[in-house]
């Protein structure tokens, strides 16, 4: 199972066991990680599972689709690493992924 | 893309037979509009039929068509929007006088509608309002503080839902008089003529803004709608006006209604004012466990295939009503459900604002509502509790209503 590192936003790391094929979001709220709130669950019409993403791992992940574009301008201090999580699927290249949460999703 | 206008509405009688593939065994004389006990609580009347009836079963009033009261069966419901469409959301089963995307359009499709909505409720677009809605809570609540006691729906919460809405869609905030008696009559009446009226007012007035912008385009949610693509296809004129006219129904009476159950239960329990009062810090927390335990609105489906539910056979084109608080308050999804308890667990499960590609796309929008009233609430109003002498007019519906709530307090000096 590959590895994911969740920075919270007090700075606290967590590493989860993420399952392939579910969403990254899905990850981080099933191994307690604070600071997703994923209030749509999934259905990409909230942007409260944003998260930032380093850009050395950009084109391991699937690119953002229009919608998501869309989406992901809504959430709070969006940064140019912004996505949202939802929308990435675990793959086992995605082994070693870090992933930094917001101070806040709303 | 547009569907047929329907003139009329369809009135059905007062009880429909029952059709061949219902067994008699699973027919229940439940009225949504008339439910037994519903003026003493309707949560706690639909708790009741939760426990004394099956999971699912069929009622002869209102057109005739399935209930679904069980957790479980309703998160089933709400997940298959496939199988389970929204193209007959409310009971009886009258369309609207007008399309209404993206709620009466399936998936695959619904995505793309949605996505033109969605980002008028985001995280972004309520921050950007929210210094508003906490100016004109304020001032509400200053207004009624030194008189000792308010009635809390026409004094609160019929105002701040629409004004709030109102001033997301830059619409004159002197409009709320005239709209707020239709919103109300379409969901809380049983009358398919009096809905079909309010429901076709409402579509004018957002058809006379449609108009205003056509004319004098403007940085606004509505002139953005109105040149919106679906595709490469600019969204037909009558889509827009029906989405519009949905978004003002939908977020009106709903959070009026959630807020009031919610100010009667802390008026019966000072103790959880005083947690309030003491640590607003819980607010976000207390209102998911307030949203859990007074969820309003509960929306049908129209079933698109043959498929069984709890065991029970449903045919295509059969109406079904999923009863989405009834989630939050099952013995299977939290114990003890009928309380209000703060320090339950995080997250807290319900059902309050729906599941699937259908959840309710104001549901941050509500919950910022309901945490501006208590952050502002309780620096200026002390311990309060239900007027002496009065009653809570609470009722049953396709929102569970709460249309009258005195309060009283000692008030200062």
């Amino acid at each position: 199972m590959p590895r994911i590192t969740f920075i919270e936003s007090n700075g606290e790391r967590k590493d989860v066991e993420a399952v392939v094929g579910e969403s990254v979001m899905r990850a981080a709220i099933d191994n307690g990680v604070d600071g997703i709130a994923a209030e749509c669950g999934g259905c990409l019409s909230c942007a409260t599972c944003h998260a930032y993403i380093a850009e050395e791992w950009a084109d391991k992940l699937s690119p953002p689709s229009e919608e998501e574009q869309v989406m992901v301008e809504c959430a709070i201090d969006v940064r140019p690493t912004s996505r949202l999580t939802c929308q990435i699927p675990v793959t086992e290249a995605l082994d070693g992924l870090v992933v930094e949460i917001p101070a806040s999703q709303y | 893309m547009s569907q047929a206008v329907v003139r009329e509405p369809k009135v059905y009688p007062e009880f429909t037979e029952r059709p061949d593939h219902v067994p008699a065994e699973l027919v229940y004389d439940v009225d949504i509009y008339n439910l037994e006990g519903a003026k003493d609580g309707p949560h706690e009347a639909w708790k009741r039929v939760q426990q004394e009836k099956p999971p699912v079963f069929w009622t002869p009033r209102n057109g005739g068509y399935w209930m679904v009261v069980k957790g479980e069966n309703i998160l089933e419901v709400e997940n298959d929007a496939i199988t389970y469409s929204m193209r007959a959301a409310l009971v009886p089963n009258n369309p609207r006088p007008y399309p209404a995307p993206p709620m009466d359009i399936d998936p695959p499709d619904h995505s793309k509608w949605r996505i033109l909505i969605s980002p008028a409720f985001s995280p972004k677009a309520i921050q950007a309002s929210e210094d508003m809605v906490r100016k004109f809570a304020i001032d509400l609540i200053e207004g009624f503080a030194p008189k000792g006691e308010c009635e809390f729906v026409s004094g609160f919460t019929a105002v701040l839902p629409i004004v709030v809405f109102l001033t997301m869609m830059e619409l004159p905030l002197e409009d709320r008089e005239a709209l707020m008696p239709h919103a109300a009559a379409i969901v809380r009446s049983p009358d398919p003529t009096k809905i079909h009226q309010a429901r076709l007012a409402l579509k004018d007035y957002v058809e006379q803004a449609v108009a205003d912008r056509e004319r004098r385009p403007r940085e606004d949610l509505i002139t953005k709608i109105i040149n919106s693509k679906v595709g490469d296809e600019p969204v037909p004129r009558d889509m827009a006006v029906g989405m519009l006219a949905l978004l003002l129904s939908g977020g009106l009476d709903t959070v009026k209604n959630l807020m009031g159950f919610s100010c009667l239960s802390l008026a019966r329990r000072p103790e959880l004012q005083r947690r309030l009062r003491e640590e607003p810090k819980i607010i976000p927390h207390a209102i998911e466990e307030l949203c859990r335990r007074h969820g309003v609105s509960n929306t049908a489906r129209l079933v698109t295939r043959d498929t069984e539910l709890a065991g029970v056979r449903l045919k295509a084109g059969d109406q079904i009503q999923q009863f989405s608080f009834l989630y939050g308050l099952d013995d299977a999804t939290v114990p003890d459900p009928m309380k209000v308890d703060f320090d339950r667990p995080a997250p807290i499960p319900h059902a309050t604002f729906g599941n699937g590609p259908h959840r309710c796309p104001g549901s941050m929008l509500a919950k910022k509502e309901l945490q501006v009233w208590l952050e502002e609430w309780f620096p200026r109003i002390p311990e309060f509790r239900l007027k002496p002498g009065t009653r809570p007019q609470q009722d049953a519906g396709m929102v569970a209503n709460i249309s009258e709530l005195w309060l009283a307090w000692d008030a200062a000096g």
